[in-house]
């Protein structure tokens, strides 16, 4: 195997662990901005993270081996999934060939079932009440996804990423089609719901209607934090998936080299904070939607990603 | 380059999302804005029609598309409403976006079967079955509102499938501007007349023998 590639594949790993902290940072303080507060540092995420690792980690008693194991494998999760999607190259790394679109939507399930089952078994109602919420959302947002993979199947042929990647920088009426524009609009939707963003959830708050945070209510120190952390990498890998396949496939170097794969992380930096001010936007515009009207979001969402694929079964293009 | 194909496609769907949203919204004014953006989408399209086939009679329609169904039949509609613009909506706690959401895409699906089925070898034109599909949206409207304002507004969305068939099946067909102005003219006194002397005798929109029969 060429080195290089090896190299492309540890640095983007890297990036994925290293700059997630940071695009939450970002997050927070363009947030902020938009509230009429200072806000916090940039860097915050990693102070929190480092104060996380130091502090000392409470197990509950009734708890069992799920509750401690759990953080580790959905971190490992995050980790495979970020060598395996068009992160900072247009073609495939070595890893990526292990799975396709559906495997590493699978492999996004396994993080958040294995964090279920963590609140599950640490005994506590809150944590409970948390991961019962969680799912019985998660039942409307899968479809969804599943749906977002045929589009995308559609549209290429095949479920590969980098495929969908190169056909829709190469193809202005393939990126112009209403299947692809349809499901890029339900995977926004998605990408809302799935990082905790407005009009779905307040993440950060103590508040009733949390749904992220409830899961991880009893784990502290370093369980904690690697939860915190693999609630960064997620928001991360959505959102680059989001960029670099669905709404800007083009602008990356295509040269499999190291330098190329380095000037792609500053081109995805870029792109990430164009999807940081629509966030921002989003978020200071609309309202929460009360709990039981989440289940009419994820709805459209599951009804846009449909329409995707209705739209090329009637008009027979792309 | 974007072959016209491709716009007829991307105006298709636009039309096809503005009937999903005027499923799933409840409350009477932005409905009314929806129903204007769609007959809009749909004087572009006719627009766009007229410009690649150097039609006049098409022109035409799509002025009259613009000025009667996206410009004056909403701002009649509104007046009707003005007193109480924000708070009018669907009375019944029944109607959930959830169920009428899918119930539109899943009538949309049922629709392009039944097209594929019976009407697919006659028209072979690009989205042929948007129109079809389009109609069956204003029906179900029809059939599950109960609001006299809303029904009119399905009714309004089958007339604009019937407008959009025409454009895409019956270039040329002499009747056509007839039939889609017979059309505007009688949305128009729908509108104007009928809505007016109900809400005079009843004072509402809201259909109450319906509601008798709800239990």
């Amino acid at each position: 195997m060429d080195p290089t590639e090896q190299i492309v594949n540890v640095v983007q790993a890297a990036t994925v662990l290293l700059l997630s902290p940071l695009l939450a940072g970002i997050l927070a303080r363009a947030k902020a901005w938009t509230e009429s507060r200072t806000g916090p540092s940039i860097f915050q995420p990693y102070f929190d993270l480092a104060k996380y690792l130091r502090k000392e980690t409470l197990v509950p008693s009734v708890s069992g081996v799920v509750f401690r194991v759990a953080p580790f494998v959905a971190f490992g999760s995050y980790l495979l999934i970020s060598v395996v999607v068009p992160i900072i190259t247009p073609y495939p790394i070595p890893f990526a060939s292990t799975v396709d679109f559906l495997g590493g939507g699978l492999l996004f399930g396994l993080a958040g079932t294995v964090t279920l089952l963590a609140a599950i078994d640490s005994g506590s109602n809150y944590s409970a009440l948390g991961a019962s919420r969680t799912v019985s959302f998660a039942a409307f947002a899968e479809p969804t996804l599943i749906v977002v993979f045929f589009a995308v199947a559609v549209i290429t042929g095949t479920n590969n990423p980098y495929v969908t990647n190169n056909l829709l920088a190469s193809s202005l009426s393939a990126y112009l089609s209403p299947t692809h524009l349809l499901v890029t609009a339900a995977f926004f939707l998605l990408l809302l719901a799935e990082t905790g963003k407005l009009p779905v959830e307040s993440a950060g708050l103590m508040e009733f209607g949390m749904l992220e945070d409830g899961r991880i209510f009893e784990h502290s120190g370093r369980l904690l934090g690697l939860f915190r952390w693999n609630g960064w990498m997620k928001q991360f890998l959505l959102c680059s998936v989001f960029l670099n396949v669905f709404l800007i496939p083009w602008g990356m170097f295509s040269a499999p080299t190291l330098g190329g794969a380095l000037g792609n992380i500053a081109i995805l930096l870029a792109k990430l904070l164009l999807v940081v001010v629509v966030l921002v936007v989003v978020e200071a515009t609309v309202a929460k939607v009360r709990l039981f009207k989440i289940r009419d979001f994820l709805a459209l969402s599951f009804s846009l990603a449909l329409l995707s694929v209705f739209a090329f079964a009637v008009l027979g293009v792309p | 380059m974007i072959a016209s194909d491709e716009v007829i496609a991307l105006v298709g769907v636009g039309i096809l999302l503005t009937a999903l949203y005027l499923q799933s919204e409840s409350f009477v004014d932005p409905l009314i804005l929806g129903i204007a953006v769609q007959s809009l989408l749909l004087g572009v399209l006719l627009g766009w029609l007229a410009w690649t086939e150097h039609s006049l009679d098409l022109a035409v329609l799509a002025g009259l598309a613009v000025a009667v169904r996206a410009v004056f039949i909403p701002y009649v509609l509104r007046r009707q409403i003005r007193a109480f613009r924000w708070r009018i909506r669907e009375r019944h706690a029944a109607h959930r976006v959830t169920g009428h959401a899918l119930a539109a895409v899943a009538v949309a699906i049922i629709a392009w079967f039944v097209f594929q089925q019976t009407l697919a070898s006659a028209f072979p034109e690009v989205g042929g079955a948007l129109p079809f599909v389009l109609l069956l949206q204003g029906l179900l409207m029809l059939a599950t509102r109960a609001n006299t304002l809303v029904q009119v507004m399905g009714y309004l969305e089958e007339e604009n499938a019937v407008v959009y068939a025409g454009a895409l099946f019956a270039q040329g067909f002499p009747l056509f501007v007839e039939v889609v102005v017979f059309l505007d003219v009688l949305g128009v006194v729908l509108v104007g007349v009928i809505l007016s002397i109900q809400r005079d005798v009843t004072g509402t929109p809201e259909e109450s023998p319906l509601e008798e029969l709800t239990g």
